[in-house]
């Protein structure tokens, strides 16, 4: 487990979760759908 | 000098590095996931074409068994191995950018009626599956690893209570082997029962959220059913996914009562690294919407990328399943799960009916 550390439960991580990392890139693509930078995302 | 320039060089090389591993997983995931989306387009338009009577069948299922067909024919290969892994993460960005199709009032009247069926379906889950682990003789741990699986989420909180109740690896592995076969099962069972009941969309959705385990699988199961069930069992799976850090903190404290655990130190920490953070951040765009803060057609847009968010969810679903590796886990953890599940699935339906009804959600 590189990059983790173990103490009564608690994992204390070095970097972001995968959750939390999701949670910045939903966040940062609706700011730049707002901004007007990405115009329209078609389906 | 030119040491300090060197070690961010050695950084950026490692993380360039770990970042092109994911591109070959990440192709096969959008071809996989494209591919399920031209046949909804095409395969409907060829049936009318040819005047045959068949169902229109969406993208979500055509991915999934695309992905089901790879995982267990071919195999997904080594080198695309880490791409596909990151399912998870397309499954929660979809999740939050979702948030922007939701009302805040009616998150939390939603929410309000979820959170009561939730815990009543946290209660009878943690109970039976105990009962069941113990009366078909499984190890005190598996047991609880399989409870707090099919209570709250799954695989995620599997992974959470592992750590905190220092179970091994295999009593792990049988009990994630477990739930993910039972949800690859929920995905085509619980439409066809949907459908058979008439359930409205609603009911439908809450049902899913509640009784399907996996994350992933239970959306899939949403909106396998459809678009607007998918939302609704993205709400029911969010408020139980909410509750994980509860349950795997009370497990963490049972087992170090027995000696068989470290304590936990500080309660609010812990509960904090193992609360799901991509449901605040659906709250968070839910406010925004309600805030009028995006235009109707970023609404759309947000909307739309989180389609496509899940579109490489399902496709993950689908070549994360590999039903040989699942067989050779052994059939009594897969028995106490599907006995359960069966339990949990018809109390919870028996649950949203009522809940229906009566309050009229």
């Amino acid at each position: 487990m590189s990059g983790t550390e173990k103490t009564a439960g608690i994992e204390k991580r070095r970097g972001l979760s995968l959750d939390a990392w999701a949670v910045v890139a939903a966040l940062l693509a609706a700011l730049l759908i707002r901004a007007g930078v990405v115009p329209r995302v078609p389906w | 000098m030119a040491d300090a320039i060197a070690i961010p060089q050695t950084q950026l090389d490692r993380q360039l590095l770990r970042a092109l591993r994911l591109l070959p997983g990440l192709l096969l995931l959008a071809t996989v996931g494209y591919a399920g989306k031209l046949l909804e387009q095409n395969a409907g338009a060829f049936a009318k074409a040819n005047h045959w009577a068949a169902p229109n069948i969406e993208y979500v299922l055509w991915a999934i068994v695309i992905g089901l067909v790879v995982s267990n024919t071919t195999g997904v290969p080594d080198v695309c191995r880490a791409g596909v892994a990151t399912y998870e993460f397309w499954l929660k960005a979809g999740i939050v950018l979702l948030g922007a199709r939701y009302v805040l009032g009616d998150v939390l009247r939603l929410g309000g009626v979820s959170l009561v069926l939730v815990a009543a379906e946290l209660a009878v889950a943690i109970t039976f599956m105990t009962f069941l682990g113990r009366a078909f003789g499984l190890r005190p741990k598996l047991t609880s690893l399989l409870a707090v699986g099919s209570a709250v989420c799954g695989v995620s909180a599997i992974i959470a209570a592992k750590g905190a109740i220092e179970a091994d690896d295999e009593d792990s592995s049988l009990a994630i082997a477990a739930i993910l076969a039972l949800g690859a099962v929920a995905l085509f069972t619980f439409p066809v029962i949907g459908h058979a009941l008439h359930l409205s969309d609603q009911a439908y959705g809450l049902w899913s959220g509640l009784a399907v385990d996996n994350t992933a699988e239970a959306i899939a199961a949403g909106a396998l059913y459809s678009d607007a069930a998918g939302k609704f069992a993205v709400l029911a799976k969010t408020t139980r996914n909410a509750m994980i850090g509860f349950v795997v903190l009370a497990y963490a404290i049972y087992w170090t009562r027995q000696g068989q655990a470290k304590a936990v130190g500080d309660k609010a920490a812990f509960l904090w690294q193992k609360f799901p953070k991509f449901v605040l951040g659906f709250l968070l765009i839910s406010v925004l919407a309600t805030w009028h803060f995006f235009s109707k057609e970023q609404l759309t847009s947000l909307g739309n990328l989180s389609r496509w968010a899940f579109l490489l969810t399902f496709a993950g679903v689908g070549l994360q399943t590999n039903f040989g590796v699942m067989r050779k886990q052994g059939l009594r953890p897969f028995a106490v799960g599907a006995i359960g599940e069966v339990v949990i699935g018809v109390l919870t339906l028996v649950g949203v009916m009522a809940a229906e009804r009566w309050i009229g959600f």
